[in-house]
């Protein structure tokens, strides 16, 4: 071990004990020995112990002191690969990756056989995605210990990532010659699997197949074998095979659709006949299977998908499956059998209800949960298809007749959602919640209700029956990483206005994903040694594309937008409620006074960071040296929390607009909505080619519901190029290359903006989205024409295309705060409300509330006679009974009970 | 087609977690309601209380407790009955069947009775038809409820009275 500073025989044993201290996380212990060595002025400044003495104190949360002993002692021993390793262990510690690398890299200079050092670098070379620098150090450790598994493996993964196929396939070759595959059969038979994963990624199917076929014995898991196998027939269109491993998976599992499809591929049926003759062959084997009797619902058409409709939907409604819906939903895409389903099901009803039975000419009759589940699925047929309060008197009906019937208030809840009565919506859920409170999934959608209703409380005392006791619901959705609830919080924070308890609640989910990736960095290690490598893989493509997860998307969502709000409206001290702004300010004003503000808010927060930052370091002085762990991680835990305060008043807001959009470029970028944020993002960052590239994108996914939004950018673009002066004449050139391309064909000098606006109006006359964006289009260019921009935006009524409870939601949202009309007057307001009142009716946005007109269910039911069973003999609840002579009603509950035949 | 099956009956554990199915089953069933006590007290009297599922849907439900007079047992069903759409599939027997079996394994039980409203006609032919005699009528028994006065119902076991148990079942 090259030091510039050996210690004796006696030191060098306490070093030692130092390290396995370290190894075995006794760090008070390794502390110790630490500073016995250092306490010899001859090795005061001891590099390597200095080194270990940091590294021992920043396990017990020492960070500062930890970085300066380990430069201490790097300095002093600057080539020890001990103090470069330990240096590089410490920055890794900190998340700093790249940093740590380059630690390592330097630690190998001087020792560069270290197998210590060389897997701690590769594992962080794969955790970076270093595929070529992995690959090099898993090179080398191969050749330093090729007896060992680890680094036969490890290579062969290197290599694979980098698409070396071929290499990969032979390394695992040469290293399954020597294995016995009687001690190890599992890890044998994923590495089997794994090879062969490579072979079909190279393309090469043949060799996969006769590799499969070898090795067909010590492959356990017999039906990925068989799976594979198929898919690999089909590949080599040995199509009488194919058959046989498929026919095979069916007798094993008759549900698995793939394995259908794969069936069609075998056989090309060229006609609806043969095609379906596929199906009916494996129903008549398997008549039990529910999948052959669905599948052909997808291609089979008019009178032929009537019958088999029917058959259908007799025998799941006589078995009771309450998701039937979902299951039809997919075949809803065509008018035509939506037709047929609400016509039949509206049949099953009538008969059931009036002779049970579905027709009248059935021989027997059907049980009175058959007419049950029939209700049930025809309410929430109604439901889907937008005919919301004719569901609602159904699924009533169905209540009546069996109220005990949880999803029968599931689906209640979801109608009245849909009808915009979210307060009566929350009841109806809170009743199926309250039926069976051990069911979990039902829990979590009344939490859901709640939220959306905008009782937190009530919510929260909800979901904690489930989670865990003396942790607060937050607390435990934190530590449990459960995005869904954040999310909905998040989003009734923003509905309440409460901008910094909405992004605090985006970043906490921001940040489950990056724990997410840094978790990663666990399993580089330990899928090599449990061979788990098909998982491996999987594992590192999911981690690549994490933040493509909705989850993501929107909480990235809400904080973009939120942060465009901030920017577009600075936040002001304690001011929680966007609606106390002064109203008496000219826009132009407002501007000034924001910027102001801004500058202002600048100073404060770089003052505030500073005092934190002494808060903290005064804070680390005064902290006893006790190995209070727990203490220690508590304090470590309020120091990262977000707080809602300084987030909100964060003075770049449009800059963490960008930090969350990032990822969406990245990630959705087929989606319209991340290049519809990307181009307000740009706007407000004064950014001109962005916004172009954004627009152009835009335009590349736009689709018929997004179209309203396309036009307002490109409006906003084009009204900001012409009014902009100080346009440099490169960026302007370009503007001009791509005019044509962007806005269509304009004169020369024509206000682009101002004619894109009035053709869009005269071409979409009728539709409440295009009127929404044109007249925010038309204030945004003009502020004086406000009146006129109202105007058109109410000019709506029920008729109007593109008229749905959410986007009336979202123009109030917006005429409420003041978002895309300056200040708005009540009576504009008013008649909006009233519009929109006429046409959801029940909507408690628009001033509806159900509570106030009726009294609510449970006071109907439990009106009246109150607390009475005493009984026969002994009245045992006779302290309890208000009015004591009344008996319990023991008889009345036989009226018609009998006994059978 | 396939051939029909028969529906399934089979009785549930009433705790906790779903005893409010138990408080709808009564509100819809009985023209009375009860008081929280009762709902605390079912659920510690054990087996005494079932629900019934009929095809997986809770449909119905009994409520007894034990009545000590002069040191005797007894069992005293508080409760029986079933959704409407439901009747006359067997649930109210299921049920009634359940309490018998309750007395036939524990024989400490030296009867079990119940009180019905005298012109209910349906359900004293039910109870009839499980050996359950009338034994006294009460006036006033119900506030109400018209009529107002009521049957008790019971069935008494003596030693070697299992045989007529068996048979009853047979109705």
């Amino acid at each position: 071990m090259p030091s510039n500073n050996p210690l004796p025989p006696k030191e060098k044993a306490l070093f030692n004990r130092i390290v396995k201290c370290y190894e075995h996380k006794q760090y008070r212990n390794g502390f110790k020995f630490a500073k016995q060595i250092l306490s010899n002025p001859k090795y005061a400044e001891h590099g390597e112990t200095l080194a270990m003495k940091g590294l021992t104190m920043n396990c017990l949360g020492k960070k500062d002191e930890a970085y300066e002993l380990v430069k201490r002692g790097l300095t002093n021993d600057i080539s020890s690969h001990v103090c470069w390793h330990v240096y590089g262990l410490l920055q890794r510690s900190d998340k700093k990756y790249d940093e740590a690398i380059k630690c390592y890299r330097n630690a190998l200079k001087w020792d560069p056989e270290n197998l210590h050092i060389l897997r701690d670098l590769s594992m962080l070379q794969i955790h970076m995605r270093d595929m070529e620098g992995h690959r090099q150090t898993k090179y080398t450790l191969l050749q330093l210990k090729p007896a060992q598994r680890a680094p036969w493996i490890g290579y062969a993964i290197s290599n694979h990532l980098l698409k070396d196929y071929d290499a990969a396939f032979r390394v695992l070759e040469e290293f399954r010659k020597t294995q016995q595959s009687e001690d190890a059969q599992y890890e044998y038979s994923e590495l089997l699997l794994y090879q062969n994963l490579i072979l079909r990624q190279a393309n090469r199917y043949q060799q996969a197949l006769d590799h499969l076929r070898d090795n067909e014995d010590r492959i356990l898991d017999k039906c990925a074998l068989d799976e594979i196998k198929g898919e690999l027939c089909l590949q080599l269109n040995d199509l009488k095979s194919a058959e046989e491993v498929y026919v095979g998976l069916i007798e094993r599992n008759p549900e698995n659709v793939k394995y259908y499809e794969k069936l069609e591929a075998i056989f090309m049926p060229n006609t609806t006949e043969e095609r379906l003759e596929i199906y009916d062959l494996v129903h008549e084997r398997f008549p039990r299977a529910d999948a052959p009797r669905f599948l052909p619902l997808r291609f089979i058409t008019g009178e032929l998908f009537e019958t088999r409709l029917n058959a259908y939907m007799r025998r799941q409604l006589t078995r009771g499956i309450p998701p039937l819906l979902i299951t039809l939903k997919e075949l809803y895409g065509d008018a035509s059998k939506v037709e047929c389903i609400s016509k039949m099901a509206e049949s099953f009803v009538e008969n059931l209800r009036s002779s049970n039975k579905f027709d009248p000419s059935d021989e027997s009759e059907e049980e009175a949960t058959t007419f049950l589940w029939a209700l049930s699925f025809y309410g929430q047929h109604l439901d889907a298809i937008g005919r919301h309060d004719h569901a609602l008197a159904v699924i009533d009906e169905a209540i009546a007749h069996t109220p005990t019937l949880i999803e029968l208030h599931l689906a209640r809840a979801k109608t009245l959602k849909h009808l915009g009565d979210m307060e009566e919506a929350a009841k109806a859920i809170d009743e199926a919640q309250s039926l069976d409170t051990a069911d979990r999934f039902v829990n979590c959608k009344c939490v859901r209700y709640m939220i959306r209703n905008g009782q937190l409380k009530e919510a929260a005392q909800i979901a904690s029956k489930f989670t865990r006791e003396n942790v607060t619901v937050d607390d435990y959705a934190l530590e449990m990483q459960c995005m869904w609830y954040e999310l909905e919080i998040a989003l009734s924070h923003w509905r309440s206005g409460r901008l910094g308890e909405t992004l605090k609640k985006c970043h906490e989910v921001d940040r489950h994903f990056h724990e997410i990736t840094q978790d990663q960095l666990e399993f580089h290690q330990y899928c090599i040694r449990k061979t788990t490598l098909n998982a491996y893989t999987r594992l590192l493509a999911l981690e690549d594309e994490l933040r493509a997860h909705d989850f993501y998307f929107q909480a990235a969502r809400i904080a973009i937008e939120v942060y465009i709000q901030l920017h577009d409206e600075p936040y002001q001290d304690g001011d929680n409620d966007q609606n106390n702004q002064d109203t008496s300010l000219t826009s132009a004003e407002l501007k000034k006074l924001r910027n102001k503000q801004r500058k202002a808010d600048r100073k404060k927060a770089a003052a505030e960071k500073k005092r934190q930052e002494q808060d903290r370091l005064n804070k680390r002085k005064q902290q006893p040296p006790k190995n209070q762990k727990a203490e220690d991680v508590n304090d470590l835990k309020k120091e990262d929390e977000f707080q809602a305060e300084k987030l909100v008043s964060c003075s770049d807001p449009i800059e963490q607009a960008q930090r969350f959009l990032l990822p969406l470029e990245l990630h959705r970028y087929e989606s319209f909505e991340t290049h519809h944020f990307a181009y307000r993002v740009a706007e407000r960052r004064g950014k001109f080619l962005l916004m172009l590239r954004a627009l152009q994108r835009c335009r590349k996914f736009v689709d018929e519901a997004t179209l309203p939004d396309l036009h307002l950018c490109k409006v906003r673009f084009a009204h900001k190029v012409r009014h902009t002066t100080e346009l440099s004449p490169l960026i302007s050139d370009i503007i001009k290359r791509h005019k044509v391309e962007v806005f269509g064909e304009f004169e020369d000098g024509e206000d682009i903006a101002v004619s894109l606006n009035n053709e869009f109006i005269k071409q979409y006359p009728n539709s409440l989205a295009h009127q929404y964006a044109a007249s925010k289009a038309m204030y945004y260019m003009d502020e004086s024409r406000q009146k006129d921009a109202f105007s058109l935006l109410l000019d709506f009524s029920s008729e109007s295309e593109h008229i749905d409870l959410k986007l009336c939601q979202r123009i109030h949202d917006s005429l409420r705060a003041k978002r895309d009309y300056g200040v708005v007057q009540s009576a504009v307001m008013k008649e909006f409300v009233s519009k929109c009142s006429a046409i959801f009716p029940v909507a408690n946005v628009f001033g509806f509330h159900r509570a106030a007109i009726t009294p609510d269910h449970e006071s109907v039911n439990e009106d009246g006679e109150d607390g009475n069973c005493g009984g026969g003999g002994g009245d045992l609840y006779q302290s309890n009974i208000k009015q004591t002579d009344q008996q319990l009603p023991n008889g009345a509950s036989h009226q018609q009970e009998q006994a059978t035949n | 087609m396939e051939s029909k099956k028969k529906p399934r009956i089979e009785l549930g554990e009433i705790t906790y977690h779903n005893i409010k199915q138990l408080k709808r089953l009564n509100q819809y069933i009985f023209p009375i309601s009860y008081n929280d006590k009762f709902y605390k007290d079912v659920l510690e009297v054990g087996d005494l209380a079932k629900l019934a599922f009929f095809n997986d849907v809770v449909v119905g439900a009994v409520c007894c407790r034990v009545d000590v007079l002069d040191g005797v047992k007894r069992l005293y069903i508080m409760t029986l009955g079933c959704l409407a759409p439901y009747r006359r599939r067997g649930i109210g027997t299921a049920l009634l069947k359940h309490v018998l079996d309750i007395c036939k394994k524990k024989r400490h039980f030296q009867s079990v009775f119940l009180h019905v409203q005298i012109n209910n006609e349906s359900a004293i032919k039910f109870y009839q038809n499980f050996g359950f005699e009338i034994v006294e009528s009460k006036e006033q028994y119900y506030k109400k409820i018209q009529p107002t006065d009521a049957f008790v119902l019971r069935k008494t076991f003596h030693g070697d009275d299992d045989e007529m148990i068996e048979k009853s079942n047979g109705y």
